[in-house]
């Protein structure tokens, strides 16, 4: 196993339980970001 | 304050204080000293990370903001998470695999040594100046309660903040920064049920929204495109993102802490979950400032929300002035409770065109109270020119100590603390090491001690604590500090970021052209904002753009002449 390999495998492996690549982290954190703008968006809408 | 509002802060304090100190001691190096020996878990980071952003400043001005013009400002914070995520793929691996003290370290290794010597002179500038605010912010606290000038308090606190920061180093000052994000949290938690609470029987949680929606401060969300207005949700997205990473990537007060993770894993997890929070806390923070409002609503808040400047102009000549004026704005503040009050039964009965006629009505109120308070700053600037006439920092402090119970006061007056504390810690701590690595290690002793550079990032402390005391007092001079320190900080992040990344993403551009186009974006930057030609958050985005420009630009001028380009 390169170096470079050997690296990515640990990064992995310090991940949280509900996620398996770091890519699926940061499309975790663009939907959760989508998310808070529609639910305020909504927010706004509901008491304007 | 009581006693026991006396007892809960000292002892909170004293612990904190005690606690840093504690995880401190022993025998240090440099490599501890700066970056806590790289052995610090995701959590730590996050919270360090979280606890650097927000000073106290978050807790004084974002409900003083929401109180006065909405809850628009949250928008600001859109680009946290896209930032992080650009962060954890390129600047996290890359600081960590060369081992790098400081961001700008790494610059001269891509670029050369007067680049390095550049960005860096432009963090401690733009850092030196915004950590005075912050150092300002929390004196404002004792102002009001000892109700004494601000000089005095402004003293004090940095003189205390200094102290604890020289014997803290990094590693004390992300442990303290852990237990002081939980007491933050449980403390905001509090002083949100005790607004509701304190709300008329029949004003519930849902209510009190909705009161303050109809009078324009529940705006989260302004899809307009006004490149004047401060908060859109294209400034937050866009100009918001740009301002973030250039903060997270660039500025060494953060850089420092998630440098010290015990590995890029654990960096990038703090540094996501940060991504995860950051936006729901600061939407809470400014719901409160929103139930602040309804609650005022209610019981009729001071005509001023800064004690010490009411007191100074009713001790003046215009106090006959000041006077009428205050049963002009008894009078409009009635008036505003019982259309407040007709809301309230509009609301129930689900009559929209009763709502409507309301909400106008409402809103003619609410401008007629402004106008006074208008008169009223007047006939301040009137007695002293240099009166600080901007109260959104005191709403949320005046509401706690007049309206909380005994004990929780004292917990949410040591929660400004805490968070002053913090970030100013981490500023301090970041000036030191950026002075000592990237300018004194490199320019002018080379060959010194460990021991040498510990003892110098001490004085370096000191030295920067100095400084930041002296722009604290005049910081009274400022309006809004939190967007005070956002607008300073547009003027220069943007520069720095657009440095690094031509330094990523960019292979062909030389040292050169890139120091070139740096120096010119900043004169551009500097003019556009000194002439408010576009909101500030936007300087952000146009200074990374054009530093770019301006390299690719000098680049080109220069390929011809690779004898400038390796000077």
């Amino acid at each position: 196993m390169s170096t470079e390999l050997k690296e990515r495998h640990s990064y992995e492996q310090e991940l949280p339980p509900f996620v398996r690549t770091w890519r699926q982290f940061y499309r975790l954190l663009i939907a959760w970001l989508v998310l808070l703008i529609l639910l305020f968006y909504a927010f706004t809408v509901y008491f304007k | 304050m009581s006693t026991l509002d006396w007892a809960v802060l000292v002892v909170t304090l004293i612990v904190i204080v005690v606690y840093g100190i504690y995880k401190s001691r022993g025998e240090q190096n440099i490599h501890g000293y700066l970056l806590g020996n790289q052995s610090l878990p995701w959590y730590h980071v996050c919270l360090s990370v979280m606890a650097t952003q927000a000073s106290a400043i978050t807790f004084l001005s974002a409900p003083g903001l929401a109180y006065s013009s909405g809850m628009s400002f949250v928008q600001f914070y859109f680009g946290v998470p896209l930032a992080m995520i650009v962060l954890c793929i390129t600047f996290v691996p890359i600081f960590h695999r060369l081992k790098v003290y400081t961001a700008y370290e790494y610059l001269e290794q891509r670029f050369d040594l007067k680049t390095r010597a550049l960005t860096a002179f432009l963090f401690l500038v733009q850092r030196g100046l915004s950590t005075g605010i912050t150092i300002y912010a929390p004196s404002i606290i004792l102002s009001t309660i000892l109700d004494i000038n601000t000089t005095y308090t402004t003293l004090f606190i940095g003189g205390l903040v200094v102290f604890y920061t020289v014997y803290g180093g990094t590693k004390a000052v992300s442990y303290t920064q852990m237990l002081q994000m939980s007491i933050i949290f449980c403390g905001l938690f509090a002083a949100g049920v005790m607004v509701v609470h304190l709300l008329p029987s029949d004003i519930g949680f849902v209510k009190a929204i909705s009161i303050a929606g109809k009078m324009g401060r529940t705006n989260a969300i302004d899809l307009t495109f006004d490149l004047d207005n401060r908060y859109t949700l294209w400034t937050g997205l866009l100009g918001g993102f740009f301002l973030q990473l250039s903060y997270f990537g660039t500025d060494q007060s953060q850089v420092g802490r998630y440098l010290s993770g015990s590995s890029v894993g654990q960096s990038r997890l703090g540094l996501l979950m940060n991504g995860l929070v950051k936006i729901p806390m600061q939407f809470l923070i400014l719901l409160i400032g929103v139930l602040v409002f309804t609650f005022y609503q209610y019981n009729k808040p001071p005509v001023f929300f800064n004690s010490f400047e009411l007191n100074k102009l009713e001790k003046s000549a215009f106090k006959p002035q000041l006077d009428k004026l205050k049963i002009e704005y008894d009078r409009v503040h009635e008036e505003k409770e019982l259309a407040v009050g007709k809301m309230n039964g509009a609301l129930e009965k689900g009559d929209n065109v009763l709502i409507n006629r309301e909400r106008i009505i409402l809103r003619e109120a609410d401008q007629h109270e402004k106008a006074v308070r208008k008169q009223v700053t007047d006939l301040m600037l009137k007695n002293d020119a240099h009166a600080n006439t901007d109260d959104n920092n005191y709403v949320f402090l005046s509401f706690v100590t007049q309206y909380l119970p005994k004990g929780l006061i004292g917990l949410l007056i040591a929660i400004i603390f805490l968070a002053s504390m913090g970030s100013t810690a981490s500023a301090l701590n970041s000036l030191a090491s950026t002075t000592v690595v990237d300018i004194y290690k490199r320019l002018v002793k080379k060959d010194g001690s460990d021991r040498e550079y510990l003892q110098a990032s001490r004085l370096a402390t000191v030295f920067w604590g100095v400084i930041c005391i002296i722009m604290a007092l005049y910081a009274s001079k400022i309006g809004n500090l939190l967007e005070a320190v956002n607008i300073l900080g547009s003027y220069i992040y943007g520069t720095i970021l657009g440095v690094f990344l031509v330094a990523f993403y960019i292979r062909q551009v030389n040292g050169m052209a890139v120091f070139v186009g740096a120096i010119c974006t900043q004169l551009v930057v500097v003019l556009l904002g000194w002439n408010e030609v576009v909101a500030y958050l936007w300087l952000n985005v146009i200074g990374c753009g054009l530093v770019i420009l301006f390299s690719l630009i000098v680049q080109r001028l220069l390929l011809g002449r690779p004898d400038i380009l390796k000077q």
